[in-house]
């Protein structure tokens, strides 16, 4: 059973601009007390979570909404445990596979394959599973050969078809997916949707964060939306 | 503690995905080159002769006695050099993997070790041509190098994770290593030998590059290093992970953010 709790959670980060970040400047604010270069010293925070609560169980597929900035890749990643909260408590049970930015975890200098395995062995696999997999990987992304060329001659169609298959290969139980679709092609957009429908039937938690409502409403049975940090739940059959 | 600790046992229990990264860095970054990895090997060899020819003359000494614990302490020094330098982005370079998996911290300076470790690996190729061409005696104080080596590593472990955070955070220290390594090079006896006449004895045994190297290098020539230099990196190694530990314990949860 997978549960995903949120208690008042509120994440907050810094924004190192290049004058903070160096060690000079911290060192001059020291030597002086703190005073030069009026507020140079000063760290903005941006406070992207504001006490957002609540309670998510298997079964749940939950659509994420909100404008750009709203803080929709924030939750994403403090829901994965990427980012930390700095109050509220967060409560976590099952295993999670992440599919938030286009390449990560990919060498480019690598071939498809040599990819496929290094990203199974960061998503916790070992060696003798993430072989097992690899011809279902091989199957689904539809790469075919151009999985022995290197993937810094993939276009980001490709690379997106190469890590969603590799990510939905393993059968974690909590799947977070920030928006991704848009760089795949149409039949490709259609397969995946089956797979992300295949997979909230066998009643997991999956979270995805989009833009395209009509998706959203499609695979979702839940909707949170998010407002200058804030997460409203809205009803999804009124989407 | 409990955090660092928690992700300290963590990534130890990733060995085949650490040894997969760095095994596949080292590859990836040699992908496109004829000679591939050998290129570590035919570096190391161009500078151990090119040096040894030279500093031979300089010293005014011979090149047999010369050349090979050259060898050795050159070898060393890429080895240590490049953990330190690199270390400073260690976690940056990584960021993309912080920001999307989440996985134990400590990984990533593992895996750079790992990856130095399989440089070093390919250099000691040099070593026995080297030492076949001046053969040197053989004792069982030579195997000592290896609990020299294994005190080496626990030091520089601890040492690129400080650094590694440090330099998360604050952008500079990388740049400021850079420039520091070539001096702190000639600080250390990697050309000359620490009891030379001529070197202030105090600045060699104040560096703590000294000793790494007279761990590893004095038992291969068939001499057991003093017991201070044991002593002082043990104790190196001690305090250093107590303050690695409790500055990761602190700071290790923001490094999301900074990288």
């Amino acid at each position: 059973m997978a549960s995903l709790i949120f208690d008042n959670v509120t994440v907050a980060y810094p924004i190192y601009n290049a004058h903070s970040q160096s060690l000079r400047n911290q060192l001059v604010r020291f030597g002086t007390g703190g005073r030069i270069g009026g507020g140079a010293g000063t760290i903005v925070t941006v406070t992207a979570l504001d006490n957002v609560s609540f309670n998510l169980r298997s079964g749940d597929a939950v659509g994420l909404i909100g404008h750009n900035g709203a803080g929709k890749s924030t939750l994403l990643r403090t829901m994965a445990g990427i980012y930390s909260a700095c109050a509220g408590r967060i409560r976590r049970t099952g295993s999670v596979a992440t599919v938030f930015e286009l390449g990560a975890g990919m060498d480019p200098e690598l071939s498809g394959y040599e990819n496929i395995m290094r990203m199974l062995l960061l998503m916790g696999l070992s060696k003798a599973r993430a072989k097992a997999n690899l011809p279902a990987i091989e199957d689904f992304s539809e790469l075919g050969d151009f999985l022995a060329l290197p993937v810094r001659t993939y276009s980001s169609g490709m690379t997106m078809r190469l890590m969603f298959a590799v990510a939905t290969s393993i059968r974690p139980e909590i799947l977070l997916i920030d928006e991704m679709f848009g760089t795949g092609d149409a039949s490709f957009q259609q397969k995946a949707e089956t797979r992300m429908h295949d997979w909230i039937a066998s009643s997991d938690i999956f979270v995805f964060a989009s833009h395209d409502l009509g998706l959203v409403k499609r695979l979702c049975n839940r909707l949170f939306r998010l407002e200058h940090g804030s997460i409203y739940e809205d009803d999804i059959n009124l989407l | 503690m409990e955090f660092a600790i928690s992700d300290l046992l963590n990534s130890l229990r990733h060995p085949p995905l650490i040894f997969h990264l760095a095994y596949s860095d080292t590859k990836a970054r040699y992908k496109r080159s004829m000679l591939g990895p050998l290129w570590l090997t035919l570096g190391a060899a161009i500078g151990v002769v090119g040096l040894g020819l030279v500093w031979s003359q300089l010293l005014n000494q011979r090149r047999d006695q010369l050349i090979p614990s050259l060898t050795v302490g050159l070898l060393l020094w890429q080895f240590i050099a490049g953990c330190v330098t690199e270390s400073t982005s260690v976690f940056v370079r990584q960021a993309q993997i912080i920001r999307n998996l989440r996985l134990p911290f400590f990984i990533h300076p593992i895996q750079l070790i790992a990856r130095q470790t399989i440089t070093l690996a390919h250099n000691l190729l040099v070593l026995i041509v080297v030492l076949m061409v001046y053969p040197q005696p053989v004792s069982w104080a030579t195997l000592l190098c290896l609990p020299g080596l294994a005190i080496v590593l626990a030091n520089l472990l601890w040492l690129s994770i400080l650094l590694g955070i440090i330099g998360a955070r604050f952008r500079d220290v990388e740049q400021i290593v850079q420039s520091l390594m070539p001096i702190i090079f000639f600080l250390t006896p990697v050309i000359y030998k620490a009891g030379h006449a001529g070197v202030n004895q105090a600045i060699i045994w104040m560096n703590p590059f000294t000793y790494f190297i007279a761990l590893v290098r004095e038992p291969i020539f068939g001499t057991i290093p003093d017991g201070f230099v044991y002593i002082v990196a043990i104790m190196m190694a001690l305090i250093g992970w107590l303050v690695t530990l409790a500055m990761f314990n602190r700071h290790a949860p923001r490094l999301a953010f900074w990288v």
